[in-house]
């Protein structure tokens, strides 16, 4: 979806409707600011799943406090701005700003004698660059023994009669917990019961410690990875699963020249001394006097890197990795941060305005079905034709209904129907399998022999009307591919070609409605 | 242990020789709890936390698969053998109930491939349907009887998993809960902890991995606070880490080991859990000979007493004669005791029933009311899933309460027993007139009959199976319910139309789905009651034998000594001589052995606190 300007002139048609009310204007403002305002993202996952250290990672600079015991507390907003600043919203009264206090570069959130109960939502303002393009949100984790702070989380992330303030969810697990599946459902259920899609990523966020911190630990997170992916019950409830080492991330995008020589210390050292001193966080502390680094550094470092980390370092440093920012770049690229990044730019920022459109059409459609008004049938049969309209939400709904395995299509043509919306990416390349950086020519050639078989398929009259339904959306994503790769001969050919499968279609499904 | 089984033994001896089949039969008893000496540990914890690994370092052998993934999917016993073997248990087709041993066929297999039928790799999701797998070890640390049971890992301790552990617990002398050092403790495990407290004698608690994790203290403090705050504050935190152990016993480096915690693990094992269980075997032991040496007593000294003294052989008889009624009334039916237990019974198991039904009612109108609210169909998985967790946490509630009613049952039946118990009398030998002192009460019997309803359930760990109950809630929560493709199928084919008749569509989808919920409560009532109320005669039975045993043994013991006095009566003055001399060779022996089981007891326990300890015990 490319511009939001129907909705807008859906929620400015609202505003007129509900003017007598301001609650409910407020909150028909508040859908149309979303629009213009960058993409959502929430951090969620169980309590020390490693939500405020991806954020961190994310964000590039250590800001946001972590902790051994669960940290976070309240629903916490990370916006850009061109100014630090930090406000509270109070459940009850005015948002007041707090003082701006750091304690080794980590925000403080000094509450001002309020408890954390009687505030909603803390939004740091923050000059990153990370945050241009997307709004972050931190939130307290889920199956927390404060059975208060997981309600907090539950409350904001679910909400029960309102669409969920956030637009997609990055979900921290450490390995696939039954209270995860919980909530990834109870996610897609609130965020997108009526349209029937998925906007959620799972990351295996302590992927570091996964063999002990053995130094290929990141090797069989990403094979445990893998088995998620295909695992159904999952699959139906997240775009992606990705194995990351948070805490890596997080200290190698801030690696200071004394820790690179702490690493050089250490890579130094013999292989059985090396090893004897990697064995044990405790011997790492107390050994490192040994190699000139005071006890307390070692436990910060330690702190920093985690076992994992130091090993990985190490052996890099013996590799020849001979300078910090290699070093940075290195362990920056083996956490897996880029990789996930790059998926959040892949699934999230490129449906940013279809899921924006989508969270807006939802809260309208819930606003008006529960403040019904003559004036507001108009609004319903909006919301539905734009809803019909926008190829990228039906899109969002084939996938999330060929993930969970409701379309019947051949097992082969499922997994190409979900590559073509869009399921392993929204370029061109990507929805087509082709290798990245291919020209235009091959990818016209390759969509249109792509669209010539889905064709057939939809024609086959022995194909299920299910899967008609699956075939016309894969049939329309195929069009636009061959529209963008410039495909003027044939140019007006496929819209034609739409139009009458559409038309098929309904003369298809007409009598069975009697 | 050796020294138990000599002193046993001899006991034997001493009752080969008289009549006595069942005193003999209590003795053999005696004896095969003794051949089996197995103290079990089960590790238990969420998946991922090490518990493998635990084991792994703690016999220094590969025994538990190890993986980076989810490894272990068939629950493990590892304990002492030597040489080493490793053996795996297959349900036989048909066999009978669980608790049946007849019921597995025990297939022996390599050690070394015994990873392929434990491990989730191997053999996923137990596709196999193996029961379990054994592994005996020649290891010192297991050589005291010490069996460790690895679990498989569970996702979340509050789903029906959660439930098979717990109904496995009673079976187990100790458990051990792993925690990895990355976290303090979650909810759910709190929660199973404080459940599980309740039902296993003896629990611990294991911080894994410290050595991943710099902050281990930290975490070990938060924790220990949890656990205080619980309520459960006397429950040892032990943290460890396996893969410094592992190290340590290949480099034999004994500070490394020393680093590992291990030391103290094995310390705990061997003092509070082998302790522990060797004690409470002791004690019922010494029990055991020290009330038969009393019976065979009672009519050897009735006997030479009778011969010494013969004129008072008439007010002998007399008061033998009513003892040995009152020892009659014991054993009736209508004897007090067995009023309290056959209507306690039948109690308990009414109130489990009616515990069950109503914790099974509110829930099923909570999902009623959820029905009413919307349309089921769409979110019916979710919604199944949630009635078996209620169900589940419903049972396993059930399940708690009703061990904590039995074990107090037993333990107020033998309280009853031993206030209406005719206490064997003691002879005064030494006196003239051969008047029989009754003793009011027999002191180094009384901790004896407190600790029979700890008896009671230790013969029952061994015999109950305790996994049945999850086999049994999968089986009847795995039903397909409504299709939630069907209703898929209908929004594809017309949203018209299917509005227009959507009310009547989800009132009978409204209905259907009640009357689901209804079914699922109705079996769910019938298969646990049942499986409970089987529980509960069990329970009734082992009761009724043990008192009903001892009963028994305090009549025929009265009726031997009153035949013994008559017999002397008619007997030669120089058969007498020969048979004094010879009575008084067997009372020798039999003081001998009577000094020598008393041995065993701790010294000077006072009756309230061996109660306690039962208590705990049990």
């Amino acid at each position: 979806m490319r511009d939001s300007g129907d909705v807008e002139a859906l929620l400015l048609e609202a505003a007129e409707v509900y003017d007598d009310d301001p609650a409910l204007r407020a909150e028909l403002e508040g859908y149309a600011r979303r629009l213009r305002e960058p993409l959502r993202v929430a951090v969620a996952g169980m309590v020390k799943a490693g939500k405020s250290t991806l954020l961190n990672a994310i964000i590039g600079e250590e800001i946001a406090p972590t902790d051994t015991g669960e940290c976070t507390r309240i629903v916490t907003w990370y916006r850009h701005a061109a100014t630090p600043r930090i406000t509270a919203y109070p459940v009850e009264g005015e948002p007041r700003l707090l003082p701006l206090k750091r304690v080794e570069g980590r925000l403080v959130f000094d509450l001002g004698g309020q408890q954390a109960d009687d505030v909603s939502r803390l939004v740091v303002e923050w000059p990153a660059v990370n945050l241009r393009s997307m709004t972050l949100i931190d939130t307290p984790g889920i199956a927390s023994l404060s059975a208060e702070v997981s309600a907090r989380s539950t409350r904001f992330l679910l909400p029960e009669d309102a669409p969920s303030e956030a637009d997609a969810v990055i979900y921290l697990m450490r390995h696939l917990h039954g209270s995860d599946l919980k909530f990834l459902e109870a996610f897609r259920d609130t965020s997108a019961a009526s349209s029937g899609t998925v906007n959620a990523l799972a990351v295996l966020s302590r992927a570091d410690e996964v063999g002990s911190g053995r130094i290929d630990s990141l090797i069989s997170a990403s094979r445990i990875a893998d088995r998620y992916r295909s695992d159904p019950s999952l699959k139906s409830l997240v775009l992606d699963v990705l194995p990351m080492a948070g805490l890596l991330a997080q200290s190698a995008r801030t690696l200071r020249q004394a820790e690179y020589e702490a690493f050089v210390a250490l890579a130094a050292l013999g292989k059985t001394e090396r090893e004897r001193m990697l064995l044990s966080a405790d011997r790492f502390v107390t050994g490192s006097t040994a190699i000139g680094i005071p006890p307390e550094d070692a436990a910060r470092l330690l702190d920093r890197f985690g076992m994992f980390g130091l090993r990985l370092g190490a052996a890099l440093v013996r590799g020849g990795t001979s300078d910090p920012t290699a070093l940075a770049h290195e362990l920056a690229r083996r956490s897996g941060l880029d990789h996930l990044m790059a998926l959040v730019t892949r699934q999230f920022s490129a449906r940013a305005t279809t899921l924006r459109v989508r969270t807006a059409l939802t809260g309208l459609e819930a606003l008006v079905r529960s403040n019904p008004r003559e004036a507001a049938a108009g609004l319903l049969a909006g919301v539905e034709r734009v809803k019909a309209n926008a190829h990228e939400i039906n899109e969002l709904r084939l996938l999330s209904a060929l993930r969970s395995g409701g379309v019947p299509l051949p097992a082969r043509a499922a997994e190409e129907a979900e590559r073509l919306v869009g399921g392993s990416g929204t370029g061109a390349a990507d929805r087509l399998a082709l290798p990245p950086g291919v020209d235009a020519e091959d990818i016209r050639s390759a969509s249109l022999g792509t669209l010539h078989r889905w064709r057939v398929l939809a024609e086959n009259p022995l194909t299920d009307r299910g899967a008609l339904e699956a075939c016309h959306v894969v049939l329309r994503s195929c069009e636009e591919l061959v529209v963008l790769a410039g495909s003027v001969p044939q140019g007006g050919e496929p819209a034609r070609g739409r139009h009458r499968a559409d038309t098929g279609q309904r003369a298809d499904t007409e009598p069975a409605h009697g | 242990m050796d020294d138990l089984i000599t002193l046993v033994n001899s006991g034997l001896g001493l009752v080969a020789t008289g009549d006595r089949a069942d005193l003999r039969q209590r003795l053999d008893q005696t004896l095969a709890r003794l051949a089996n000496p197995d103290i079990r540990v089960i590790v238990v914890g969420e998946f991922k936390q090490g518990k493998s690994k635990l084991i792994n370092a703690l016999v220094n052998a590969p025994v538990c698969p190890v993986d980076d993934d989810i490894a272990t999917s068939v629950p493990t016993v590892v304990s002492f053998g030597d040489p080493a073997s490793a053996a795996v248990l297959v349900p036989r087709d048909g066999g009978g109930p669980e608790q049946d041993p007849a019921a597995f066929e025990r297939r022996p297999v390599a050690l070394e491939d015994i990873a392929g039928f434990v491990s989730e790799r191997g053999n996923p999701s137990n596709r196999q349907g193996l029961a379990s797998a054994e592994v005996r070890l020649p290891r010192r640390v297991l050589a005291d009887g010490l069996s460790i049971i690895d679990s498989p890992g569970v996702g979340g301790l509050e789903s029906a998993h959660a439930l098979t552990t717990l109904t496995a617990l009673p079976t187990a002398d100790a458990m051990l809960l792993v925690s990895d050092a990355s976290q303090e403790y979650t909810e759910p495990e709190l929660r199973f902890l404080k459940q599980a407290q309740r039902i296993v004698p003896n629990v611990g608690c294991v911080l894994s991995k410290t050595d991943l994790y710099p902050q281990w203290r930290a975490v070990a403090d938060l924790d220990r606070a949890h656990l205080a705050q619980a309520g459960v504050g006397t429950v040892p935190l032990l943290p460890v880490s396996s893969d410094l152990r592992l190290v340590a016993s290949q480099t034999k480096d004994s500070e490394l080991n020393r680093e590992s915690g291990f030391p103290q693990l094995v310390a705990y094992l061997r003092n509070d859990v082998v302790g522990k269980a060797q004690a409470l075997r002791r004690n019922s032991v010494a029990q055991d000979l020290l009330s038969t040496t009393e019976h065979l007593r009672l009519s050897v000294t009735s006997e030479l007493q009778a011969l010494q003294h013969p004129e008072g052989v008439p007010v002998l008889l007399a008061q033998l004669e009513e003892a040995k009624a009152k020892a009659d009334q014991q054993r009736k039916r209508s004897s007090r005791w067995q009023t309290l237990l056959n209507d306690g019974a039948s109690d308990l198991i009414s109130d489990m029933e009616h515990d069950l039904r109503d914790r099974l009612r509110s829930i099923q109108r909570e999902a009623e009311a959820a029905i009413d609210d919307g349309d089921p169909g769409p979110v019916w998985d979710q919604f199944a899933e949630w009635l078996e967790q209620r169900v589940a946490s419903a049972v396993s509630d059930t399940f708690v309460w009703t061990n904590e009613r039995s074990r107090w049952l037993a333990e107020q039946v033998a309280e009853l027993f031993a206030l209406d118990e005719v206490p064997l009398p003691l002879l005064e030998v030494s006196s003239t007139d051969g008047v029989l002192a009754p003793v009011e009460e027999v002191p180094y019997l009384d901790p004896g009959r407190v600790s029979a309803a700890g008896k009671v359930l230790i013969g029952m760990r061994g015999s109950y199976g305790g996994v049945l109950m999850f086999g049994l809630l999968t089986g009847i929560i795995g039903m397909s319910l409504i299709n939630p493709l069907s209703v898929g199928a209908g929004l594809l084919l017309g949203r018209k139309a299917y509005r227009e008749d959507k009310d009547a569509r989800l009132k009978r989808r409204q209905a259907e789905a009640k009357s689901l919920v209804r079914r699922q409560m109705d079996d769910v009532v019938f298969q646990v009651g049942k499986q409970l109320k089987d529980r509960l005669r069990l329970v009734q039975r082992e009761i009724r034998d043990h008192f009903g045993d001892i009963a028994e043994e305090h009549h025929r013991s009265l009726a031997d000594s009153v035949a013994a006095a008559q017999r002397s009566a008619s007997t030669f003055r120089q058969e007498r001589d020969e048979r004094v001399t010879e009575l008084k060779a067997q009372l020798a022996r039999i003081d001998q052995l009577h000094a020598k089981a008393k041995r065993l007891l701790p010294e000077a326990v006072p009756v309230p606190q061996a109660s306690a300890d039962v208590g705990a015990g049990a």
